[in-house]
């Protein structure tokens, strides 16, 4: 993989998965998946599905954050998300709208998001998470670090997300997270969407998941895989969104 | 509901349940749409009783006794504009402008059929429930402000407690109200600490909150503990807005404040 920040030591070994909920379309999907290799950033969010336009809301965090240079720190990601905000909020001007739409229009859009730049000469990485969706660095098969929630009882159904309205930050911006980290050949990096993540840590939790298996299985069985965990009820049926990210020595 | 509660002069009591029953609606309508489609989570009934029993829902849904919340979404009797004074997130306030739709109008004359009302909600239910067996139990939120005018209603309310759907048993809560300044009862567990017997025949026919209600009761300060009834006695103002917002809020949703932050002007 060739990106802005390679390296002649260090390499990428990239996987992704997006799912919608059991039964539904793929349209219908509120989870994104966004990564520039120029960049090397990734980000995985989760629009609130109640929300005014919340998939919209979702891929614009997820599509715009990976392309940007800046924004890892809590300041600039502010910045960021009330610019991002205020252009999803003009997109709705002149839209002729019911009552109960320009109501759910006025309150804006919310979503979950995590996002991650990987740094190939160090190697190491710098993420910015607010709400449920996470960021899991995985070493030999135990479990580095997890952020924003570490434990799998800590999911719950109202989560602070990023707001499209600026007048929410003053109270949902001081929960976001900024971290780092430094990497090892064969390190894992998983950005996941809540009902992966919190899936994922319960496994890590009992001691029984191998990050290798996200590449030992072809995109059909992966998918055949997660839709009998969702049907039988150990992953909650919500839309899935995994990406993973293997950090490697290049051979020579 | 002609007269007022104690201590407002102003407002009589039919036109603040009004008012509250219009925000429930609103409310349930916002919970169920997603960005520009309302999703039909709920079908809603609103029985009135008074001079006569009937749905208190007119113009375009005139005579329908259960509404899907889409309808109700799209039919109001009208929207009225007004302005919403909110945070501007930098320690300032902003006036919004604001719609609010009405779907009742208030009304307060005749007696208090309360058993003839309740077979109509029974009969209602009974429709409902051979339409949809499996659905989430429907729930019963009976405001009244007096003791009964046609009979005992505690056969009727316990004939609609034994009804349900494979998901559990219908809930039907009571919530008094009174203009008198007597002390209010919230959601007791136990009988003996009401005041007479009306206030134990509501008591009766009034089912046990389950968990997802104590978890809403809870998160609106509202004191209520394992075991205790959906039942409010010598409820006020404020009683009647937690009642609603207690009794709407299904599965663990959080109640809309809707009390806590609008200014209107």
């Amino acid at each position: 993989m060739s990106t802005a920040k390679q390296s002649a030591t260090w390499d990428l070994q990239l996987r992704q998965l997006l799912l919608p909920k059991l039964d539904h379309d793929a349209s219908e999907c509120e989870d994104a998946i966004a990564f520039d290799l120029h960049t090397a950033r990734f980000a995985v969010t989760d629009g609130a599905t109640e929300a005014f336009h919340a998939q919209q809301w979702a891929r614009n965090l997820a599509e715009h954050w990976v392309r940007n240079e800046a924004t890892l720190t809590l300041e600039e990601f502010r910045n960021w998300v009330a610019s991002e905000g205020r252009e999803l909020h003009d997109s709705w001007k002149g839209l002729t709208l019911s009552w109960y739409s320009e109501e759910k229009a006025r309150a804006g859009s919310f979503a979950a998001f995590v996002g991650v730049e990987i740094d190939l000469k160090t190697p190491s990485w710098k993420a910015i998470a607010l709400g449920d969706a996470c960021l899991l660095h995985c070493r030999d098969g135990a479990l580095l670090k997890s952020l924003p929630l570490a434990r799998s009882e800590s999911f719950n159904s109202t989560p602070i997300l990023v707001a499209s309205n600026a007048a929410l930050h003053e109270s949902t911006m001081p929960s976001a997270m900024v971290d780092s980290g430094v990497c090892e050949d064969r390190d894992v990096l998983l950005l996941m969407s809540d009902a992966a993540a919190s899936w994922c840590l319960q496994r890590f939790e009992i001691g029984d998941f191998e990050p290798e298996f996200l590449t030992t299985k072809v995109d059909e069985e992966l998918r055949r895989f997660f839709d009998t965990e969702r049907q039988a009820g150990r992953i909650r049926n919500d839309d899935l969104a995994i990406v993973r990210i293997e950090i490697k020595r290049r051979s020579n | 509901m002609g007269d007022s509660f104690s201590g407002d002069s102003v407002r009589k009591k039919a036109e603040f349940v009004a008012e509250v029953v219009n925000h429930t609606l609103h409310d349930l309508v916002i919970r169920c749409t997603k960005t520009e489609e309302v999703r039909n989570y709920y079908h809603v009934s609103v029985i009135g009783y008074g001079r006569n029993v009937s749905t208190c829902f007119s113009g375009p849904l005139a005579g329908r006794d259960m509404v899907p919340i889409s309808d109700v979404a799209d039919y109001p009797l009208q929207v009225k504009s007004s302005y919403k004074r909110v945070s501007d997130g930098a320690g300032s306030w902003v006036e919004i402008p604001v719609r609010y739709p009405v779907w009742i109008h208030p009304t307060a004359d005749g007696k208090t059929p309360m058993c003839e009302a309740l077979v109509r909600v029974k009969d209602i239910l009974q429709r409902w429930l051979s339409e949809h067996p499996r659905g989430f139990p429907p729930t019963i939120l009976h405001l009244t402000d007096g003791e009964s005018s046609d009979g005992d209603p505690d056969e009727v309310g316990r004939q609609i407690m034994t009804l349900g759907t494979d998901d559990g048993p219908v809930l039907l809560f009571n919530c008094h109200i009174s203009t008198r300044r007597s002390a209010k009862i919230e959601y007791p567990t136990e009988e003996t600490s009401l005041p007479d017997g009306f206030a134990r025949a509501l008591f009766a026919i009034s089912s046990t909150l389950p968990t997802n209600f104590l978890a809403a009761a809870a998160q609106l300060g509202v004191h209520a503990v394992e075991g205790s009834r959906g039942f409010v006695f010598n409820g006020d103002p404020s009683s009647i807005v937690q009642f609603y917002e207690i009794g709407t809020s299904l599965t663990g949703m959080t109640p809309y404040k809707w009390m806590d932050h609008t200014e209107t002007s």
